[in-house]
């Protein structure tokens, strides 16, 4: 049959034609190309950040991803994600990806592929021998936030428990560690008190140092939904994408909040602000505090903060008239000379005011990785498994109980921070590193230097899904890793909420997950027994959901992974029985839809409802120590601040994923660039695109330059996903949490 | 000792274990309920009026920058890994006073008047009588590209795996189903809206649309009359600039069309030259150009065939002829070769001599020269200033002049070819992008162009014209490079790239 003339001149139908047309699918997806039909969905929370978004994984018959989408269902992301998070199986295709271990051979100095028995001979021998040689702590490890809480738990305990290690930490050293230390100090437990839905109960928001547009587009989402026309103050150098939404940015000078907050408080008690019965019933220290703020006067404050009194008192008049009242700081604060402190003003804001404990208010740390959460509690490098102390034989006995083990086994202190093992490894008293999932060569501030003493060890170890991140370039033997997706396990977001990852793609070649990893490691060093409980990941689960019954994390009521799923996720605490050891009221709990059903889960619950705190005495402290001025001001040879931060939604860390979606690829910037005052650029006759060299006493990088005011005069911004950023970023550490200052180093800039 | 897979069986196990994954009957799959999510807020209630068309509004103050619209634009329609219908720019404020960088947003526009509709030459775009989406038909298109030179957006993309261009079409069908678009069902602040506006869409000669909302700093709406709104509650600042304003970004440069338009100018010139050859030729046989001609000619079409992703589709051409100077094009060097071909083999045949065949030189060398107009009319039609009429007739018909010169006087040649380079060389100065390209990364290929141009200048002075054509020939060859290369392409706002 000859086709009419219309259709053979017009092919409206056709192969290419049918590949995208979309037609309705299954499980409330909405249209999609038949080439993407799933046969079947489930869910896994996000691997990136901490915001822990579920992400709804479409499946073949295989069982296979194909596809994502948001999981609308779940009470975090509420249908949406962020482009990586869109993006998330697309790295595990990388075709750079370990496939096979691969040992640094000593003739030809190159990394050779061989077998996991052989892999695992090397790491044991090696490790063994030098530990006979210099001592069991002559090794460490640095880890991540950025695998699951069982697989985390598994290498803490075989490290210390089973290969008599000592030193080792995370990079949640980079991210969390001020957080963790400023919760444990003031609320005697590190328990960030709030849940997403304080976003959309806030009257006023506060962010210092905080750019979620950027960094956690998601808890945008949730500000945005705010219905209560809320104030949204910004505290920040530079005007960030946040900041120019918001309605009040304070532009404060780099590392003057301390002063800032300190001067707020200040002010607060001036003005008769201060909710007493509070503070008398609920705190300790208060008086000690009023005394100390008096040397912050409001002109001092204006004076070393650049912040006209104006700004001041329109802020304390944001504090004290909006009834809810919530504070949120993410790494300006954290990554700091004195960032404990600063984290603890904010603290000590909250609880002055009376804002904690109600819908609304907090005083709130956004963390920054998927699972920095499930590293701070089961980590096991400060804090014994689930937030005991290494330092109280009472914890030691319980978590030995909990295991099985001989409670010897257990160090009776804590080993060096990340810094520290550094160090050590500079003086040669760590002689063997082994690495996972992190990228220290990239992403540890004074880069050249921390490269430099990587090249000390005898002996470095690099377990990570790439053997292509600059890290494992350097290493000496390379575990091939299974990826987020391709493993099971357990995520804790920012909200102390807990959620599964899933197994749904297969590892490519030889990798496997670092559970089994951990598994054969443990094994071959001859203490497998000691770990013969850890069977699979679930199980670990079971048993690390034991050890945190009766601590302020219990969340012993928990029934399995399914149970974690089917109620989109659970936050801790979630003890057993409720009410029993229970750090939140009754009234946390709602009746089930029949009154003799179990108590349903409400699925946003925040911490201190009534006021009790986790010091002994229930009381939260109030903590302060007088500013200090940055470690490396400007002066006549290195004029500028540096500033770094996240420069783009589509970049995570040091990239080495991030770069694998040509998607992601596209929607960041390809090349560094530097923001610069246009009086600035003016001055050093740099026009927009023009190449710029950034010195500072450290290193150089050069960066296509951005004319804009968004920063101050004297002062450049620098996104830190490029490699060249922390060439030039200054080794200053808080010294109560131990985290690197990465926001803050003088540096010169010329015309490149 | 080296542990084995029989003192070790750990090892082995555990590896099966990582390749086994749950199906779909396993355990935790859970099926969820059927349906579709419907979000009215995000796409209006009713189709469009008579008068109206959809279009994207961006709520500008809403748009944090998150870029999930084109991931989930590029997932949930199932693009290739490097393909995206949706961007995500920037663009700054230089002020000092009112510091300001804003994302931007960019799709498809879904314009009034579609350059790419307008200039495709086997009408594979159709805008819809009533969305007035604008639809490209994938088993329509021939691959051409012209409607990527054609859209000052950016927008159609041309994918090597299927050897076609495709773009974003507002997700219609899920338009037609009261679904949202992908991205606009991504967005988590519900910046991204299908609304109704004003277009008369097919109606007059005088289409338009209100395009007061559309961005500073994005291409002049007039040409195409772009319908997306960018909407902010504040007023923007005047002086926006895209973020990669400054970036230099070398085109593609089709070789194919390089080649076919380096030949078929030398071809006409070849054919003007036999006009003149019965009297004035010295040098070349008479009968040798219209065999020259041809041959330039047959080659040059033959590589235009090579530009084409889809060629065996290509008989469709003549249909876009009404608006498309590239349909018209090949209609045109589609009757000139034929005839080119009979003029010069003609003469060499004793049994058509009964055929008059005096007057096909004249009529080849005219339909050609039709033929070139329509070339240079391709380039002019897509209103790239390096495109302007004022640089590219005297390059393509500069071409043809030269070589007809250089075959009948070659000191007449001189002049022209002079006057050639030297318009060529008003466009490497100033500001302008095509100058910054041809000073800088095409550098090399611009001093290669003048060196052939003065090679051939010297030798058209003295030496045999056939020494004085391969220069000739390669400097055009380099020049046509350069006008490919060097072309200032418009683009939405974007992020700085090396």
């Amino acid at each position: 049959m000859i086709p009419p003339l219309d259709e053979l001149l017009h092919a409206r139908t056709g192969p290419m034609t049918a590949d995208m047309v979309l037609h309705p699918a299954d499980f409330g997806l909405g249209r999609m190309p038949a080439r993407l039909q799933p046969a079947a969905t489930t869910t896994s929370v996000c691997g990136f950040c901490s915001t822990g978004c579920s992400l709804r994984i479409h499946l073949n018959a295989a069982g296979e991803a194909i596809n994502l989408s948001p999981d609308r269902d779940h009470p975090v992301n509420l249908g949406m994600a962020c482009p990586k998070g869109w993006e998330a199986l697309t790295p595990l295709a990388a075709p750079d990806r370990a496939t096979t271990p691969l040992l640094r051979e000593s003739k030809s100095g190159a990394l050779a592929p061989v077998s996991w028995e052989r892999a695992l001979a090397a790491f044991t021998e090696t490790f063994k021998g030098i530990q006979q040689k210099h001592g069991p702590h002559s090794i460490a490890f640095l880890s991540t936030g950025q695998i699951v809480m069982e697989e985390m738990a598994l290498l803490g305990a075989l490290f210390k428990f089973g290969m008599g290690g000592l030193h080792c930490d995370s990079n949640t050293r980079q991210c969390m560690a001020t957080s963790h230390v400023a919760y444990k100090q003031s609320f005697g437990f590190d328990a960030p008190p709030f849940t997403y839905a304080d976003f959309e109960e806030s009257d006023a928001l506060i962010f210092i140092g905080a750019n979620p547009c950027i960094a956690h587009p998601i808890m945008w989402q949730r500000v945005m939904m705010n219905q209560r026309s809320p104030e949204i103050v910004v505290i920040d150098p530079r005007a960030t994408e946040t900041a120019q939404a918001a309605t009040l940015h304070v532009p404060l000078r780099p590392k003057s909040d301390l002063t800032l907050l300190y001067g707020l408080a200040h002010l607060l008690v001036a003005r008769g602000a201060v909710k007493m019965d509070f503070v008398k019933k609920h705190t300790n220290g208060f008086e000690a505090f009023v005394t100390f703020l008096a040397d912050f006067t409001l002109d001092r404050v204006a004076a070393e903060t650049g912040l006209p009194a104006a700004t001041l008192h329109r802020l304390v008049e944001i504090i004290t008239t909006r009834e809810r009242v919530s504070f949120w700081w993410t790494m300006g604060v954290n990554q700091s000379h004195e960032a404990t402190r600063t984290a603890q003003a904010i603290i000590n804001l909250a609880l002055m005011t009376g804002n904690i404990g109600r819908p609304g208010t907090g005083a709130n740390s956004i963390t920054g990785q998927c699972n920095a959460m499930g590293s701070r509690l089961f980590g096991n490098a400060t804090s014994l498994l689930g937030g005991h102390d290494f330092g109280n034989p009472a914890h030691r006995d319980k978590i030995a109980d909990a295991l099985g083990l001989d409670p010897a086994r257990i160090p009776e202190k804590t080993g060096y921070a990340y810094d520290q093992i550094l160090d050590a490894i500079d003086r040669g008293e760590i002689r063997a590193l082994w690495v996972i999932a992190t990228n220290t060569a990239h992403s540890w501030i004074n880069q050249r230097h921390a490269q430099e003493i990587l090249g000390k060890l005898d002996f470095l170890v690099v377990q990570d899904m790439y053997a292509t991140t600059e890290t494992a370039r350097m290493a000496d033997l390379v575990l091939p890793a299974a990826g987020w997706g391709e493993k099971e396990g357990v995520l804790i977001n920012s909200e102390r909420r807990l959620g599964v990852v899933r197994k749904v793609a297969r590892a490519p070649g030889q990798a496997l997950s670092d559970f089994a990893i951990f598994q054969l490691v443990a094994e071959a060093w001859g203490c497998g027994g000691m770990f013969r409980a850890w069977r699979t990941p679930e199980a670990a689960f079971q048993l690390l959901k034991n050890i945190s019954a009766g601590q302020p994390c219990d969340f012993s009521g928990i029934r399995d992974y399914e149970h974690i799923a089917a109620s989109g996720g659970i936050q801790w605490p979630f003890p057993n029985s409720v009410g029993a050891q229970s750090c939140c009221a009754l009234s946390e709990y709602e009746p089930g839809p029949q009154q003799d059903c179990a108590p349903t889960l409400i699925r946003q619950r925040r911490l201190f409802t009534d006021g009790r705190f986790f010091h002994a005495d229930g009381r939260a402290k109030f903590l302060f120590d007088p500013p200090r001025p940055m470690p490396e001001l400007p002066d006549a040879a290195y004029p500028f601040i540096l500033l770094t931060g996240r420069g783009s939604s589509a970049q995570w860390h040091t990239g080495s994923r991030t770069d694998k979606s040509a998607v992601l690829r596209k929607l960041a910037p390809t090349i560094l660039t530097m923001e610069i005052h246009p009086d600035d650029a003016e001055r050093l006759g740099l026009a927009a695109g023009d190449q710029a060299e950034i010195r500072s006493r450290r290193g150089t990088a050069t960066a296509t330059t951005i004319v804009t005011a968004t920063v101050q005069r004297g002062q450049i911004f620098l996104p830190m996903h490029f490699d060249a950023v922390n060439r030039l970023t200054f080794p200053a550490f808080d010294p109560h949490s131990r985290q690197p200052s990465y926001k803050a180093c003088a540096v010169a800039v010329t015309k490149g | 000792m080296v542990a084995s897979p029989k003192n070790f069986p750990l090892i082995a196990e555990l590896l099966a274990e990582q390749q086994r994954l749950q199906t779909p009957v396993a355990q935790f799959a859970t099926a969820h309920d059927a349906g579709v999510s419907f979000v009215p807020q995000l796409i209006p209630l009713s189709l469009p009026g008579p008068g109206e068309q959809y279009a994207f509004e961006v709520d500008l103050d809403s748009c944090t920058g998150c870029k999930a619209c084109v991931s989930a634009c590029h997932s949930l329609n199932g693009l290739d890994d490097e393909e995206t219908w949706r961007d995500v720019g920037l663009v700054v404020s230089p002020s000092r006073a009112h510091p300001f960088t804003q994302t931007v947003t960019t799709a498809c526009h879904h314009c009034a008047d579609p350059a790419c509709l307008n200039g495709c030459p086997v009408l594979a775009y159709e805008k819809d009588p009533i969305t007035g989406v604008v639809v490209h038909l994938d088993d329509q298109c021939i691959g051409c590209s012209y409607c990527v030179l054609k859209c000052p957006y950016d927008v159609p993309k041309f994918s090597e795996r299927l050897g076609i261009v495709r773009k974003c079409d507002m997700c219609h069908s899920r338009l037609a189903a009261g679904e949202a678009p992908a991205c606009a069902q991504a967005c988590p602040t519900h910046a991204i809206k299908i609304v109704t506006v004003q277009s008369n869409v097919g109606r007059s000669a005088t289409s338009g649309v209100d395009t007061s909302s559309f961005l500073h700093a994005a291409p002049d709406p007039s040409y195409t009359q772009p319908t997306t709104r960018y909407i902010s509650s504040r007023p923007l600042p005047e002086n926006l600039v895209a973020a990669d304003a400054t970036t230099l970004r070398v085109q593609p440069a089709h070789w194919p069309l390089v080649i076919m338009l380096t030949l078929l100018p030398a071809a006409v010139g070849l054919q003007i030259a036999s006009l003149g050859s019965a009297s004035k030729l010295s040098t070349l046989n008479a009968q040798l150009l219209p065999l020259a001609a041809a041959a330039a000619g047959g080659l040059g079409l033959l590589a235009s065939v090579f530009h084409l992703g889809r060629p065996l589709r290509a008989w469709r051409i003549f249909l876009g002829w009404r608006k498309s100077w590239l349909s018209r094009e090949a209609m045109v060097f589609g009757a000139w070769f034929p005839l080119t071909v009979l003029a010069a083999v003609a003469p060499h045949f004793s049994q058509l001599s009964r055929f008059n065949f005096q007057s096909l030189p004249m009529v080849t060398a005219t339909i050609g020269t039709l033929g070139l107009v329509c070339s240079a009319m391709i380039y002019v039609d897509t209103r790239r200033h390096f495109w302007r009429a004022a640089q590219t007739f005297p390059r393509f018909f500069g071409t043809a002049l030269v070589v007809a010169a250089a075959c009948l006087a070659p000191l007449a040649a001189i002049p022209l070819l002079a006057f050639k380079l030297a318009l060529e060389s008003r466009t490497f100065f100033f500001g302008e992008v095509s100058a910054r390209l041809q000073r800088g990364p095409l550098a090399r290929a611009a001093v290669a162009r003048d060196l052939c141009g003065l090679t051939a200048l010297v030798l058209l002075t003295a030496a045999p014209v056939w020494l004085a054509l391969a220069p000739l020939l390669a400097g055009e060859l380099a020049e046509r490079y350069l006008f490919f290369r060097a072309v200032d392409a418009p683009k939405m706002p974007g992020v700085p790239s090396a």
